[in-house]
């Protein structure tokens, strides 16, 4: 359905994209995981025609997707970053318009707004102002306007960001309908149990580059951390550092990349161990995957402004 | 083509969901236009028209001035899209940059006309404003004012960066191109600089159309150099619109 090659985009001296590939396949979903700046925006972006990318190839469908936007744009349905539809014009006015602008026919307008309501719990509110509807609500009219006009490819940009946990569940839901109907989704998140959650095929971006990417198992077994973190009160001198393999994680919270029992390591510690808060045990999971892949933890740009788009 | 009429449609549904913007300023000129005629009357007499009732100067004068600040809303139109973040949803639709632009200026030269026919009609009834020439040639100059401001000011859509730099252009642009076109006071009484930039403005043509109308009995030919000269300034505005417009440029809405 969609190959995207080697796809490279720069902002000044910012390299948002350094040669990024991408495929997924008709009925397929792809979590495109990575913190904020990571350049997932840009990615979809560039697929859906929003920017040009500075070298690289999108393949929808086997034609040149960059070559032809009017055609893809048929085959694409994007739901951007930010909450984007009309106050002013009721929710099936919203979603009529999108198929409109879509280029679907005027007497199948009313009957795809009618469907996507239905799907996204917004069929009782069909005749409700965009403006008046809950922020949830809101959310999901502006999901359901990216896939009035039944695309092949739907690309939803963090679509869960400032949604409430119900709206998040219809949301998945929602997700996973659509793709079990056949079309390609990608779905943006920094948020694991959403991947999780989704089932999808795991792909890991991080600094512009796709650095990992196959099922939650796969991951977890090609990547898993062995060993331990542990937490002094303060910082260890790096000679004991050393001595132990200890990498700094954060502020006096140090890794081990091995297991080694907590006995070795308070002897290691020798008279520093009467320093030592605590000792956790790496668990094989999403986190530890993304930390082994990119270096450094999503949890951390778990509350990280949602408008950061590279 | 679908994208200019779906834009087209849903913006002509907007504007009908809140038209105060569209009632103040038909309030406005209405409210100006009883205050000046005796006034205008007097001027438009000393000019040689004995019998001129002022209204042939106000209520042209007051639509040109008041009709370049309507035009400011397609401006407005395009900008609130970046504020509703529903830019890139059009953009997404690979509409080109002319189809975009269309689907927002289409729907406000419809509007623009409209305003320019109720107020001379309400000129009519309440100032007593006399149409002495071809009604079609007046419609021909209230059509090309519209398209040739609409043009302007997606051509400064186009240009500027943040809605503040709009509206300030739109408003200076207002009173400045409406002082020196002669619809303030009957551009006889202007000093001569301002007589030789005059026609350098849209409401200068504008009110050339509207006088031969409604102080003579113009037809077309008399109103053919104004309204050629409004629908080309219209073409090139449009034209360099377009060639100056970048969709992907990021519009400041609330600057």
């Amino acid at each position: 359905m969609l190959v995207a090659e080697g796809l490279t985009k720069s902002y000044g001296n910012v390299h948002a994209l350094r040669g990024a590939d991408l495929d997924v396949e008709a009925g397929q979903i792809v979590a495109l995981l990575g913190k904020n700046g990571a350049g997932k925006t840009t990615m979809i972006s560039i697929i859906a025609g929003l920017l040009m990318a500075d070298s690289g190839t999108v393949t929808l469908d086997g034609f040149d997707a960059q070559k032809d936007l009017d055609r893809a744009s048929k085959l694409i349905g994007i739901a951007p970053q930010l909450t984007g539809v009309y106050g002013v014009l009721t929710v099936r006015e919203n979603l009529e318009f999108f198929a409109n602008l879509a280029g679907v026919p005027r007497e199948q307008r009313t009957i795809e707004a009618k469907n996507v309501a239905e799907r996204l719990g917004l069929a009782d509110l069909l005749d409700r102002a965009a403006g008046k509807l809950s922020g949830g609500e809101q959310r999901r009219l502006h999901t359901g306007c990216a896939l009035v006009h039944k695309p092949k490819l739907l690309m939803l940009d963090e679509p869960t960001v400032g949604a409430d946990v119900a709206t998040r569940a219809q949301l998945i839901d929602f997700v996973r309908d659509t793709a079990a109907e056949g079309s390609a989704v990608i779905y943006t998140t920094h948020y694991l149990n959403e991947v999780e959650a989704l089932d999808a095929d795991i792909v890991i971006i991080d600094d512009g580059q796709i650095l990992g990417r196959g099922t939650r198992d796969e991951l977890v077994d090609q990547h898993r951390m062995q060993g331990i973190e542990f937490t002094m009160h303060d910082e260890l001198p790096d000679s004991i550092a050393q001595q132990l393999d200890a990498v700094a994680v954060g502020p006096s919270t140090y890794r081990v990349s091995r297991q080694i029992p907590v006995g070795e390591l308070i002897a290691g510690l020798g008279p520093l161990s009467d320093q030592l808060l605590g000792v956790e045990t790496l668990r094989p999971d999403l986190e530890s995957v993304f930390l082994a892949v990119t270096g450094g933890s999503l949890t951390e740009s778990d509350d990280a402004d949602e408008t950061v788009g590279t | 083509m679908a994208a200019t009429q779906a834009i087209l449609g849903v913006q002509l549904r907007m504007i009908r969901r809140d038209p105060w913007f569209l009632v103040i300023m038909f309030g406005m000129p209405l409210v100006v236009m009883p205050l000046f005629v005796k006034t205008m009357k007097l001027s438009l007499q000393a000019e040689g028209f004995a019998d001129a009732s002022g209204a042939e100067q106000v209520v042209p004068g007051q639509v040109v001035l008041f009709g370049f600040m309507v035009s400011g809303s397609v401006a407005f139109s395009v900008f609130r899209e970046h504020g509703w973040n529903t830019w890139d949803r059009l953009r997404a639709s690979a509409a080109p940059p002319a189809s975009l632009l269309a689907g927002f200026g289409l729907p406000w030269i419809i509007i623009h006309v409209f305003y320019q026919v109720v107020l001379m009609v309400v000129g009519g009834v309440f100032v007593g404003l006399r149409l002495r020439g071809s009604v079609i040639a007046e419609f021909l100059v209230i059509l090309s004012y519209s398209t040739c401001l609409i043009a302007l000011v997606l051509f400064f859509t186009a240009s500027l960066r943040t809605i503040n730099q709009v509206q300030a252009i739109v408003n200076l642009g207002a009173m400045v191109f409406g002082g020196l076109g002669g619809a303030l006071v009957p551009r006889e009484q202007l000093p001569g600089w301002a007589q030789a930039v005059a026609p350098f403005t849209p409401s200068y043509w504008a009110m050339e159309g509207h006088r031969a109308v409604f102080l003579e009995p113009g037809g077309l030919a008399d109103v053919a150099k104004p309204v050629g000269v409004l629908f080309v300034a219209t073409l090139v505005l449009a034209g360099l619109a377009v060639k100056k417009f970048r969709v992907d440029e990021t519009k400041e809405f609330f600057a």
